[in-house]
């Protein structure tokens, strides 16, 4: 790099008139510094209590300042720059500078307003961006806008005082949004997962190879357990409370369900263990359960009460 | 008949001071009977807690399927004027100290059809007017 002795005229006019103004600029500059430190000397101005990230700033920018004229100092001197301390420090002036900034935006919108109300001396009452909230504002104006417009008529409904609160008449859901459409796809995986981990194919599996002492337990099957453990808390309900529950319809079926030897169809069903087969397939293989058809109420009183006469005329004959 | 192989135990036996009894759930043994009735029990159990078996009230007999064994409630009570008012009357009425009086079928009925003629508040006014 080495600089070429070529120059015009035309240049070295430019470069006198720039010269000439750094000069009368940076003769303004110390000027007015001077008139700042004394006035920071004499204490009129406090600076105690500024924005320390602001500080952090001017500090910043200034060094970084000085760095330069370092720089261009020794340029003009035709020094070599290379492995210069200079170099590495401005570097790292510039990217902590950088790493403010999104900090500076954030806190521009009130140093804005600091300065605003600095230079003005004065802070707008209308002025809707405030502070402070204002409980005030959550008091209820209705009530004495009403009884002052209408008056005359509609007196009594209004102006009964603090009304009777009425919750709204919603039966409670289970609320699901806060879980995405994977997060649900992949809890009905995990489900389908752990229901074939207990399934009768997995565990056979699993005594096979297991080294533990072998549990012969009395297992019943599924509807008969059921049937058991319903059957005990509602026996514990009734000796507890001196009572006897009725006893519905479907109690009375599944009663003869848990008495009898309806087990037989476990036999010859397998769960479902295709949530632990390793598949590429599987997504498109994995079917919800069976959905109930959504019928009318009323067509679905009509079907029961053909089915019913169908029945009775089948025991009839 | 008080048979060997019938046997009574009591549960869950509590002092209730508030309504003036005793109550407790009865287990019955009686293998290769059918269920015992209620009066034999009330006997039995008037003897254990030597009281007279008209203060005994029970009910909710259930029999556990195979036979065998029954379980239901029983409750003592101090003395009968406390049952009277504390016992529910339907169960006053199995042991004859209380009728339920009711018109008969067919004027209950007609009462039912006068009903149906008027709307509102109306409708307890009409049975008094029985032609």
């Amino acid at each position: 790099m080495h600089a070429s002795l070529d120059v015009s005229s035309d240049d070295l006019s430019k470069v006198s008139s720039l010269f000439k103004g750094i000069s009368n600029q940076v003769s303004a500059v110390t000027d007015f510094i001077q008139s700042i430190l004394k006035k920071v000397e004499n204490g009129e101005s406090k600076t105690s209590k500024g924005i320390s990230f602001l500080d952090v700033k001017y500090q910043l920018l200034l060094s970084y300042v000085i760095d330069l004229t370092h720089l261009m100092l020794m340029k003009s001197e035709g020094k070599k720059l290379e492995g210069d301390k200079t170099i590495e420090r401005l570097v790292e002036t510039r990217t902590v500078l950088e790493k403010m900034r999104p900090v500076d935006m954030k806190i521009r919108y009130q140093v804005d307003k600091l300065i605003k109300t600095a230079t003005s001396g004065e802070i707008a009452p209308n002025d809707p961006r405030r502070f402070k909230p204002n409980p005030d504002n959550l008091v209820s104006k209705l009530q004495q806008e009403d009884s002052e417009e209408e008056g005359d008529d509609e007196d009594d409904a209004e102006e009964k005082g603090p009304q009777k609160y009425v919750p709204p008449k919603v039966s409670a859901m289970h609320f699901d949004g806060d879980l995405t459409v994977q997060e649900k796809k992949d809890r009905l995986i995990e489900k389908a997962k752990r229901r074939a981990l207990s399934s009768s194919l997995i565990r056979e599996l699993r005594d096979q190879y297991n080294e533990e002492p072998e549990e012969i337990a009395e297992r019943g099957t599924a509807p008969t357990r059921r049937f058991h453990e319903a059957a005990k808390h509602q026996q514990e309900f009734e000796e507890g409370n001196f009572i006897r529950l009725p006893v519905t319809r479907k109690q009375k079926n599944l009663k003869r369900k848990g008495e009898t030897m309806t087990g037989l169809e476990e036999l010859t069903k397998f769960d479902n263990i295709s949530a632990l087969v390793d598949d590429s397939k599987g997504e498109e293989r994995d079917t919800p359960a069976k959905k109930k058809s959504k019928v009318s109420s009323r067509l679905r009183r009509s079907n029961k009460k053909k089915q019913t006469k169908r029945r009775k005329k089948f025991h009839k004959s | 008949m008080g048979d060997a192989a019938v046997t009574i135990r009591t549960r869950k036996f509590m002092t209730n001071r508030l309504l003036y009894r005793r109550q407790m759930i009865v287990d019955v043994y009686h293998p290769g009977k059918a269920t015992v009735a209620k009066t034999e029990i009330r006997e039995r159990l008037g003897t254990m807690y030597k009281t007279t078996p008209d203060v005994i009230f029970c009910f909710g007999f259930k029999t556990q399927f195979g036979g065998g064994k029954t379980t239901g409630f029983a409750l003592i009570y101090d003395t009968l004027d406390y049952a009277k008012k504390y016992e529910p009357k339907y169960r006053l009425a199995r042991h004859g100290l209380y009728e339920v009086k009711k018109p008969s079928r067919k004027q209950r009925k007609e009462r039912k059809n006068r009903q149906k003629k008027v709307r509102g508040t109306a409708k307890t006014k009409v049975g008094a007017g029985k032609k």
